[in-house]
């Protein structure tokens, strides 16, 4: 699966969480989660585990500790898939 | 598959973890009396059954050496301070200080200032910034995964703040107390029920002369997912149990 493709089903996984659509609307890698897509955290755990199902991998507690940015989320689910 | 690949604790904080619990200990005397004074004296409050309660502790303490994890719902900002309480007598506590449970208190409302930080590190408390990131929440997790491991008793609040519906609620179910569950190996959860009978709403601390309902009830919350959803499953067993125990009360006060 290419980074691109992954990244687009990321997006899509978070828009339902997002609060603010300006930063959504402006998306890119460098957009943090948290403080610019305004995701509640705990609802991070919800996105998280749409993850796991999407992309059929299974995702460690501490490895959502280093989610921050949307491109954060897409290297670790690369890792996953291999 | 309830166990978890366990982040083992730097010597460093595994130091600063002793020493607290040294210095806690040398206080806990003096800082029982004077909660005691506050709670019972000041604000006159009192437990229906506290015996029963405290002797059922006891016996659940010692009926296996396995870590035991204090998980209670939440209405006051006092609760840990009742819960304790609840749990066992001073003297007791004093001469089985492992069973005096470490709690987490949010560090915006118990320490923003040096001062709150000096008494909440004798009261045998790790703050932990409610809503922080996930890297600074899950240190304190780590640690108290680590006095747990070491035969100590920790609090926490699997809603992860007071409930605003008054009402248990399983939606807020905190992932990283199941996260603390599945790094200890064998742990056992103490739910814990607390309620006082004019207890409306959340509040920050409850009226004075106010008289607790308190219920226990000890559980091996397991599951067979891995990761995050392994943690999800187990807080939710943890908070649904609490449902349970909530529904138990009003029933018996219909």
């Amino acid at each position: 699966m290419q980074s691109t493709e992954v990244f687009e089903k990321v997006v899509k996984i978070l828009t339902p969480y997002v609060k603010n659509q300006e930063a959504l609307d402006n998306v890119g890698p460098e957009t943090h989660i948290l403080d610019d897509l305004k995701v509640n955290s705990a609802r991070l755990v919800d996105v998280v585990l749409e993850f796991e199902d999407v992309f059929d991998i299974e995702i460690a507690d501490d490895d959502v500790d280093n989610v921050e940015t949307v491109q954060n989320a897409v290297v670790l689910i690369e890792s996953k898939i291999g | 598959m309830t166990s978890a690949p366990s982040a083992e604790l730097a010597l460093r904080s595994r130091l600063h973890l002793a020493v607290q619990r040294e210095i806690t200990r040398l206080f806990a005397p003096v800082s029982f009396a004077l909660i005691w004074i506050a709670l019972r004296l000041v604000l006159g409050y009192r437990f229906e059954r506290l015996a029963a309660v405290r002797r059922e502790y006891c016996e659940i303490r010692s009926r296996s050496d396995a870590p035991l994890l204090v998980c209670a719902n939440h209405l006051t900002l006092i609760d840990s301070f009742l819960i304790t309480w609840a749990l066992g007598s001073p003297l007791w506590f004093c001469l089985h200080f492992s069973a005096v449970p470490w709690n987490v208190p949010d560090q915006l409302n118990f320490a923003a200032k040096r001062w709150q930080k000096v008494i909440i590190y004798v009261l045998k408390c790790i703050p932990i910034r409610r809503g922080g990131r996930r890297s600074e929440v899950a240190g304190v997790l780590t640690r108290l995964a680590h006095l747990l491991r070491r035969g100590d008793s920790a609090l926490i609040f699997p809603e992860g703040g007071r409930s605003r519906s008054a009402r248990v609620e399983i939606a807020s179910a905190a992932t990283g107390v199941g996260r603390v569950i599945r790094s200890v190996p064998f742990c056992r959860v103490l739910c814990v029920y607390l309620r006082g009978e004019r207890q409306q709403t959340y509040s920050q601390i409850p009226v004075r002369g106010e008289r607790f309902y308190v219920a226990i009830s000890e559980i091996e919350p397991k599951t067979d997912h891995g990761g995050l959803r392994g943690s999800r499953d187990l807080v939710q067993q943890v908070v649904r149990h609490l449902c349970e125990m909530e529904e138990e009360y009003f029933d018996g006060r219909q």
